[in-house]
């Protein structure tokens, strides 16, 4: 606690070190100091590294936070520079506030500003749709008539039931624990087998519940395949069932980009 | 259900073996808990958004795990898994929960 207390009060010294030459300097564009965006940045920075190298670890840029509060207070309040709306303005507002809050404010501009980009292009797709159906006498998302186009929006399912069945019904003995009680077996040896899921890209999510629940069906159509596999390279070996069962997933690739699911075990012959 | 992560039952009799029963189940990101959380990051302590999530999805984890478990006309599963595995998502809070065990019959 004392360590990223010295690191937060150096950081916020630091910041308004840096402040104090900008106003003395009085390097301001339009009437904006640049203090004010360079400051918080410069004891963010400055605390980052040092708690980085004393701690450890990264304690949010707290003193970023402070030197917002700080410059504000004087520039806006005690100083009162009386700043005219323009789009300086605006620009310099959104920079400040991204360097005192920069996981909120690039939330904001990546997701929520992308969000709705995408989402006005998506309604303006939908409206030609719209036209072009009205024109041909159809009707968009029509669910009776003969001859209509019906376009629908496919909501993945996943048949838990059906998969419980075919998992089960291999012939094959998939057991988590490490022995079978009352039941002798062979050891054949250790078999693993892995499944590589393409991820895809999800920096924009125009409908993340129907993406994340796409993900989920994947991940369980994969972690089937992969115990299928690894039942056929038992059964290949003369074994019938597999002991001390794992299944695993982790992402892979460049930026964890796919998905790998792997089960590993002890393939066995049970003998009933 | 009677659920264990051991390899048998005290005191019960395993008759027979139903097989592997799986359940899992996914918290997505989003965006309002995630402000939350990190507000709370900063601050220190415990963000119990998402304690509650990951709960919840154990929950719905072990529901799908037993629901499945009755259907083999099990009524015990044994040598019980479960796991939490970060998926990335945005800021790297989607989670995959995982259960995960070999469904028995007992007397």
């Amino acid at each position: 606690m004392r360590r990223a207390l010295l690191c937060i009060g150096v950081g916020t010294a630091v910041g308004l070190f840096v402040y104090g030459i900008f106003l003395y300097l009085n390097l301001a564009i339009f009437g904006w100091n640049l203090g004010l965006i360079f400051a918080p940045l410069a004891a963010g920075y400055v605390e980052t590294i040092l708690a980085n190298r004393i701690i450890g670890e990264n304690l949010g840029a707290i003193s970023a936070f402070i030197l917002f509060i700080d410059t504000t207070f004087y520039s806006f309040i005690l100083k009162n520079p009386t700043l005219g709306w323009n789009f300086i303005t605006a620009g310099s507002i959104i920079v400040i506030l991204q360097a005192a809050f920069p996981t909120a404010v690039n939330y904001i501009l990546l997701v929520v500003i992308g969000g709705i980009i995408s989402t006005l292009i998506n309604t303006f797709k939908i409206t030609g749709k719209k036209v072009k159906y009205a024109i041909r006498n159809q009707r968009l998302f029509t669910w009776e008539g003969e001859n209509v186009e019906v376009e629908t929006e496919a909501v993945p399912f996943f048949d838990e039931e059906k998969s419980n069945q075919k998992i089960n019904n291999l012939d094959f003995y998939f057991i988590t624990s490490t022995d079978m009680k009352d039941k002798e077996h062979d050891i054949i040896g250790i078999f693993n087998s892995e499944v590589i899921l393409e991820k895809g890209s999800d920096l924009i999510k125009l409908n993340p519940e129907k993406i994340e629940q796409e993900k989920l069906v994947n991940i369980k159509n994969g972690k089937d395949e992969c115990l299928i596999k690894l039942s056929e390279k038992i059964k290949r070996n003369g074994g019938n069932g597999i002991l001390d069962l794992s299944i695993n997933y982790a992402l892979i690739g460049f930026g964890g980009d796919s998905i790998r699911i792997s089960a590993i075990g002890m393939g066995v012959l049970i003998k009933d | 259900m009677i659920l264990t992560s051991s390899n048998t039952l005290e005191n019960k009799e395993i008759i027979e073996y139903k097989g592997l029963v799986t359940g899992e189940s996914l918290i997505g990101a989003n965006i309002y808990k995630d402000l939350f959380s990190g507000v709370r990051d900063v601050v220190g302590g415990r963000t119990s958004r998402y304690e509650e999530e990951i709960k919840k999805a154990r929950d719905i984890a072990f529901e799908s795990m037993n629901e499945k478990a009755k259907q083999l006309g099990a009524n015990a599963i044994i040598g019980l898994k479960v796991s939490y595995d970060n998926l990335g998502g945005t800021m790297g809070n989607t989670i995959l929960v995982t259960a995960y065990g070999t469904a028995v019959k007992f007397e």
